[in-house]
């Protein structure tokens, strides 16, 4: 048998980790472990630095194992799978230990979190000697692709790819395409009509030669994987359709927060009290009336409704303080005489040209009255018969710590935005996950925003979390060159670990075959055995842990691999079985 | 006598409850560090002779962690795991081991704060029993 030659790398994450863990000690006590060649401890492991540290020693001391013990593997174990590689050791002979999300930043005490972090890497080292090498499967990818929701962002992207020259599918849940923009007169920060933006854009993709739209489209199912997905989509209530596609990417945008349930507003109840959604619409007629058809006086504007209040949605929607600021400018535009108050919590003006939106309309007399959201929101009532007014906004204004009424005849509220109802079935369907807030999760927040743990499925724009044009369009165009460069390539590694029979113990019980989602296993009459089709095979293990007589192995999550890992973790003594 | 600190090896899938344990981390919230988390892709992998080896190797406690009913990412795989769970319950009890020191939990990707209580708990939980004994058992038999 191979001599095992394990190299174990503690980081330290700056002091991400070293401050809650003894990383030398950890590396000190780990490297006299059997198998051990080399234990060492070092500030970033994932920087170039770091790598190059492990590339070397894999050349210079002949190691065929690596632990690395640093943040989580849905974090870096590809970045270390690829310096492995680089280093011309297989990238499966890789193990990580998870000292940081699951040790140095959830615990307090540094003598416990150390012994913690000696158990899991003792468990990683453990387990690691077990593993075997592995190929990853070449794939074709199929250069079409699957975009859900024709909103900008979907829109976007499949303008992108097909003029590329490659085909697309574009699933449309409403019986238009344009989503939320479609209703939205201006855009800030420059007043360019958004029509102007979305028309060209629907018309180019209804008329495209590469892009087919299914509008009012329902998706059934979606089956298989990167470069190689087919789904059943039923469009204008007409028979189901099968599409062959090799790469998706999710644009199904978001949810207007509904203010019904914020009582102190009043909206539902009193009539002059609209949200954004409904101002728009007023804007885009043209005609700034309330209900009975008269000029406000008196327009008040209430910023982050249902945002960044812990009663509704902790999180700020990004868009709404620029849309109040184009408000202010629309009205007294249309209505000079009509006095604005803008009632905001605080302004968040950071995109480009929105710091001097802000600069300009706050020189056209408009009022700006700040509010604490922590010490309650504005109450908004009926005004009394001899007020000048329809209603009154009673508020404690903070910058004079003052206890204020303000006139208003209309009242636009600014509503957040939500992840869609229906965000739960798309994940389904496509195998993302959803934050605590419903939207879609991405691989890595900042190095890879577009992606998602699931290989070929893409997502933009709001679905990912409140956005607005300019970065729902740059999202989408990003989710564009990564599913061009793959259709570019032809062809594809994907990461599976498919399940594997040992013919010889099988014993054609074919509880396996009953167990698997996929229907990926089969049983050959013949042999009385068990076969797996490892194209089908997505790696979940369930035959492995249902196999009564072990014939069946789950590739990179063995037996062996598991029961080491948990002999480690107890700080046994490994014996070869 | 030393303070009792329990082991409680905890088996998480790789799509819900691992991407829920490192947002706990992100979130930085703090929890009992008795738990000592192994990664597998599916709920529905665990299989029972990793429940009992990690008791037969000194686990005081033993935390499965799936997707919710209806989520996974294997589509069932949990209720897979459901299912192993309740006959292993039944198992341990004959055995001697309090039916309290295993436990099955859904905890999605976005329940960073549902894992922290739960490990919280659970060490609670198995504080109050607390050693397992059935290490020494065994190798008494043995």
């Amino acid at each position: 048998m191979e001599e095992k030659r394990i190299g174990v790398y503690v980081c330290w994450c700056g002091t991400n980790i070293a401050k809650m863990v003894d990383v030398e000690g950890v590396a000190e006590e780990v490297g006299k472990l059997p198998d051990v060649v080399v234990s060492k401890n070092y500030k970033y492991m994932c920087s170039d630095p770091g790598q190059e540290l492990i590339i070397k020693d894999i050349k210079e001391h002949n190691l065929n194992r690596v632990v690395v013990s640093a943040c989580s593997p849905r974090i870096h174990e590809l970045t270390f799978r690829k310096a492995l590689t680089n280093a011309g050791l297989n990238p499966y002979m890789f193990e990580m230990a998870n000292i940081r999300e699951q040790v140095s930043w959830v615990h307090t005490d540094r003598k416990e979190a150390t012994k913690k972090a000696k158990s899991l890497v003792t468990a990683a080292v453990a387990r690691v000697a077990w593993h075997e090498a592995l190929d990853k499967r070449k794939v074709d990818i199929n250069p079409a692709s699957m975009i859900i929701g024709g909103g900008i962002s979907g829109l976007s992207a499949a303008l992108e790819i097909a003029d590329a020259g490659k085909q697309v599918y574009l699933i449309e849940k409403e019986a238009r395409l344009g989503g939320h923009i479609a209703d939205v007169d201006l855009t800030f920060p420059y007043m360019v009509p958004a029509a102007q933006i979305l028309g060209p854009k629907i018309k180019r993709a209804e008329n495209h030669p590469n892009i087919e739209v299914f509008k009012e489209a329902v998706i059934e199912e979606i089956f298989g994987y990167v470069g190689n997905f087919n789904a059943e989509i039923k469009a204008n209530g007409s028979e189901s359709r099968s599409l062959e596609f090799g790469n998706i990417i999710v644009a199904t945008g978001l949810k207007p927060f509904d203010p019904s349930s914020v009582d102190l507003h009043g909206y539902g109840k009193l009539p002059n009290v609209v949200t954004s959604i409904e101002f728009e619409k007023m804007l885009q007629s043209g005609k700034i009336e309330t209900r009975d058809g008269k000029e406000p006086k008196n327009i008040a504007i209430i910023h982050c409704v249902g945002s960044r209040n812990n009663d509704y949605h902790e999180y700020c929607s990004r868009t709404c303080c620029m849309l109040g600021l184009k408000y202010a400018n629309q009205i007294k535009t249309a209505l000079p005489e009509t006095h604005v108050y803008e009632i905001y919590a605080d302004m968040r003006s950071f995109g480009k040209g929105c710091e001097e939106l802000y600069d300009a309309t706050a020189k056209r007399k408009v009022m700006f009255l700040n509010f604490d959201q922590r010490e309650g929101i504005p109450q908004i009532t009926k005004a009394n018969p001899g007020d000048c007014c329809e209603m009154l906004i009673d508020m404690k204004e903070r910058l004079s710590n003052t206890q204020i009424e303000v006139p208003a005849d209309m009242v636009v509220l600014l509503v957040g935005m939500e992840a869609r109802e229906d965000a739960k079935e798309v994940a389904h369907h496509v195998g993302v996950s959803k934050c605590g807030n419903d939207f879609f999760i991405e691989r890595h927040p900042k190095l890879d925003p577009v992606a998602t743990t699931t290989d070929g499925v893409y997502i933009v724009g709001s679905c990912q979390g409140p956005k607005d044009i300019t970065d729902s369009v740059a999202q989408a165009r990003a989710a564009v060159a990564r599913v061009l460069a793959a259709i570019c390539q032809e062809s594809g590694e994907v990461e599976v670990t498919p399940a594997v029979v040992n013919e010889d113990i099988c014993c054609g019980c074919q509880t396996c075959v009953n167990v698997c989602p996929y229907t990926a296993i089969s049983y050959d009459e013949e042999k009385n055995v068990s076969v797996v089709n490892e194209v089908l095979c997505k790696g979940c293990g369930t035959c492995g842990s249902a196999c009564p007589t072990g014939a069946i192995r789950s590739r990179h999550f063995t037996d062996h691999q598991i029961l080491s890992q948990i002999k480690g973790l107890m700080r046994t003594e490994m014996q070869e079985v | 006598m030393e303070e009792f600190k329990p082991t409680i090896v905890s088996f998480l899938c790789n799509w819900c409850s691992y991407t829920g344990a490192d947002l706990a981390g992100t979130s930085r919230m703090t929890y009992a560090p008795n738990i000592r988390v192994i990664r597998v892709m599916c709920s529905g992998r665990v299989d029972p002779t990793f429940v009992l080896t990690a008791f037969n190797e000194g686990a005081d406690g033993v935390l499965i962690c799936g997707c919710h009913p209806g989520d996974c990412h294997y589509h069932e795989g949990n209720y897979k795991c459901l299912r192993r769970y309740h006959l292993l319950q039944k198992y341990l009890q004959q055995m001697g081991i309090h039916k309290d020191r295993l436990r099955l939990a859904w905890v999605s990707a976005s329940e960073g704060k549902q894992f922290a209580k739960l490990a919280d708990d659970m060490t609670e939980t198995i504080t109050a029993l607390g050693p397992c004994k059935i290490k020494e058992v065994m190798e008494t038999l043995t």
